[in-house]
């Protein structure tokens, strides 16, 4: 097995933030961070935490307040535009929109830094862009109009662009925002591939902090003005996530990498019983606002189990037999 | 077929074959878009034939070609030398000019609607005219604006352009929305226009009049001097046009994506506005402000082209505006009657249907132009 140990990317005490007059407006200081080949980042935090400001600063869009940026060890100040233009490929929030563009149109411009003054694609640039449209899937739309597609096959086209833009590192700015959920799995399932088999580093911003812990390799948490990296479970462990949130109310349970309203929580439930059944019924309970107790309670629930196929509520030596789960769960609000 | 036992192999082998199918269709668009530009310049061609044989007086083919080879310094020399040539001349280098400024405007703002008159870019080098023809020439003898004159007039044209393009880039950084930048616009040519306005009511009778008919627009008022430095702006500006379109091309992205390709914006803006500014401004000095030709014959280019490629759209655009307008020109004419339209009320009646269709067609595919 062979161990990633290349850093492309470091960042060192980066302080981010707009010129604002004569003064700064600094949104995020004093920021540590390093990215791997072919690992996949996810950049965590709330709206306004200065996710995008980040991503836009590492890309080199948006000059820094101080501190370092460094691609493979040689200050991002060093670089000529085009120079960056072949290490880091960027996608914004921002949708494309032109007239008669083609997919492969689109693609085509990903090899800008690479093309003379005239942009003349010869049959090097031609291999990169078919390949970039082979792996992102895009070959059966390689010459519909841009604007003809749906929002997962342009953000898959976006995807294709800094691909043949051939670039060791990928920026995208919630790259899965706005898309319905199949798309959303099928773009995070292609850059998982792309990290994974084509050795691309990708940070991505995303609020879904679920498919986040589930997938990247390592998450940037921005909580107030600091950000902490780790493997997600690192940061499960330590805790971190309970940062993310103002509200007091809400809790990160990170057994069971799920939120609840620490206000909700209406009592301890046990339930009897094993199986698959039994995850579903946890679950169900938990969203009614209850908690799923290890001891045995007043009130509890027998999961279907042999001959019986209801759900059994006892409550002080009356049982209620359900049908299903949503029935059991009514009945156990009114119960309460 | 491969039945090589590496898969890498059949991979490679099959990556060929797609690249080879790809450049196949490639090369048959292409072959389609050669055909278009080799009609378009015979067009350009039969056109300007034409409106050196039709106008006011009838001239036959024959009466032209002898008026070309003979050392007579007749009446028909002069009307086809004097008249004729010049102003095929000119309405080739005008619909040129406002065409390309109109496309390079619509792709940097990236805005369909957008054109060096609806953007208030005509206004402001009205504005620059309108300084030199009722401010400053009264301070000039007759003598100096006979030599710089012309160069001072299409500079400060020039300038007023360019100022008016800046406010507008200083607007649409801040302001994204499409129609908020268009009514802005509006503002901006209205403001200017009370401004002509009120110079208007300073200056004296014979520079009024000189002002208004400037207004008009007009093709055929160029003194020979005034023609070469039209002719030269625009020259100008189709060499940069043509030098930009990998820059055209990127900002198609929006200046973000622009930038993160590799693109330096900001050089690129310079570039773009500066050539823009030359060729709107130049034309509008000596021509007056003419509409709809900046803004609708892009979309014919695109139209015809099917392409965003402005390696294609450029010289689509430089080959259809010169037809436009020396079609425009010939209709005003009013071939075979005394009796001539205003190239205004032409140039509107032939882009507005454009310009119309492109709205509708934008509303089928929600503001995606």
């Amino acid at each position: 097995m062979k161990l990633r140990d290349e850093i492309i990317l470091t960042i060192s005490a980066l302080k981010i933030g707009y010129k604002a007059g004569n003064g700064e407006k600094v949104v995020l200081q004093d920021l540590n961070a390093t990215a791997r080949k072919g690992e996949l980042i996810a950049i965590i935090g709330k709206n306004g935490a200065g996710k995008s400001t980040l991503l836009r600063t590492i890309t080199g869009l948006q000059a820094s307040l101080g501190g370092e940026i460094c691609y493979e060890g040689k200050n991002i100040l060093n670089h000529s535009r085009l120079e960056l233009a072949r290490k880091v490929g960027y996608i914004s929030t921002e949708t494309v929109r032109a007239s008669n563009m083609s997919v492969y149109d689109l693609v085509a411009l990903g090899r800008f830094p690479y093309t003379d003054w005239t942009g003349r694609i010869n049959n090097e640039n031609n291999s990169f862009i078919m390949d970039a449209i082979m792996k992102t899937g895009m070959m059966p739309f390689c010459s519909r109009y841009i604007a003809e597609l749906s929002d997962g096959e342009r953000q898959r086209a976006m995807i294709a662009r800094i691909l043949a833009q051939d670039t060791g590192l990928m920026v995208m700015d919630e790259p899965t925002a706005f898309l319905d959920i199949g798309s959303k799995y099928e773009i995070l399932h292609l850059m998982n591939n792309l990290a994974k088999t084509a050795g691309k580093t990708i940070i991505f911003s995303t609020h879904d902090l679920q498919m986040a812990i589930s997938q990247a390799d390592k998450i940037w948490l921005i909580t107030g003005m600091e950000l902490m990296e780790g493997a997600p479970e690192d940061l499960m462990i330590r805790g971190d996530f309970d940062h993310i949130f103002d509200s007091s109310n809400l809790r990160y349970n990170s057994d069971q990498g799920t939120f609840t309203f620490r206000s909700d929580e209406k009592g301890s439930i046990y339930i009897k019983g094993e199986g698959i059944l039994r995850h579903w019924t946890e679950k169900a309970v938990m969203r009614a606002g209850f908690v799923v107790s290890e001891e045995k309670t007043d009130t509890f629930i027998i999961i279907p189990s042999g001959d019986s196929i209801n759900w059994m509520l006892v409550s002080q030596g009356s049982i209620v037999e359900c049908r299903s789960i949503y029935e059991l769960v009514g009945k156990l609000t009114i119960e309460e | 077929m491969n039945f090589s036992s590496t898969g890498k192999l059949t991979e490679t082998s099959l990556l060929e074959q797609i690249i080879n199918i790809k450049k196949e269709t490639l090369l048959s668009s292409l072959k389609q878009q050669k055909t278009i530009f080799v009609i378009l310049i015979f067009l350009v061609a039969l056109f300007f034939i034409l409106d050196l044989f039709l106008g006011s007086v009838s001239l036959s083919a024959a009466d032209v070609i002898r008026a070309f080879f003979s050392d007579k310094q007749g009446h028909l020399e002069t009307i086809v030398y004097k008249f004729r040539l010049p102003k095929a001349i000119t309405a080739l280098t005008v619909g040129i000019g406002l065409s390309l400024s109109g496309l390079q405007m619509q792709t940097i703002f990236r805005n369909p609607m957008a054109g060096p008159d609806v953007l208030g870019i005509t206004s402001g080098a009205s504005l620059g005219v309108a300084f030199v023809i009722l401010g400053f020439s009264v301070n000039m003898s007759a003598d100096t604006i006979k030599g710089f004159g012309n160069w001072i007039l299409v500079a400060s044209s020039w300038a007023g352009a360019g100022v008016i393009m800046m406010i507008i880039v200083f607007i649409a950084i801040r302001i994204k929305d499409i129609m908020t930048i268009l009514i802005l616009g509006i503002m901006l040519s209205s403001g200017i226009s009370a401004i002509v306005v009120i110079m208007q009511y300073f200056s004296s009778e014979s520079l009024l009049k000189a002002y208004v008919i400037w207004t008009m627009g007009s093709l055929g008022n160029l003194t020979s001097d005034q023609l070469n430095v039209l002719v030269i702006s625009v020259l100008t500006g189709i060499i940069l046009s043509l030098a930009s379109s990998k820059i055209l091309n990127a900002l198609l992205l929006g200046e973000n994506y622009a930038g993160s390709i590799g693109l330096n914006v900001k050089f690129a803006r310079i570039i773009i506005f500066t050539c823009t500014s030359i060729l709107a401004g130049s034309v509008t000095a000596f021509c007056g402000p003419i509409g709809f030709i900046g803004i609708a014959v892009p979309h014919m280019a695109r139209i015809l082209f099917k392409t965003s490629d402005h390696k294609i759209l450029i010289p689509g655009t430089i080959l259809l505006g010169g037809s436009v307008m020396l079609v425009s020109d010939i209709i005003s004419q009013l071939p075979g009657s005394e009796k001539v339209l205003p190239l205004n009320a032409v140039t509107a009646l032939i882009g507005i249907p454009v310009v119309i269709w492109v709205i509708l067609r934008n509303r089928k595919y929600s503001g995606v132009w």
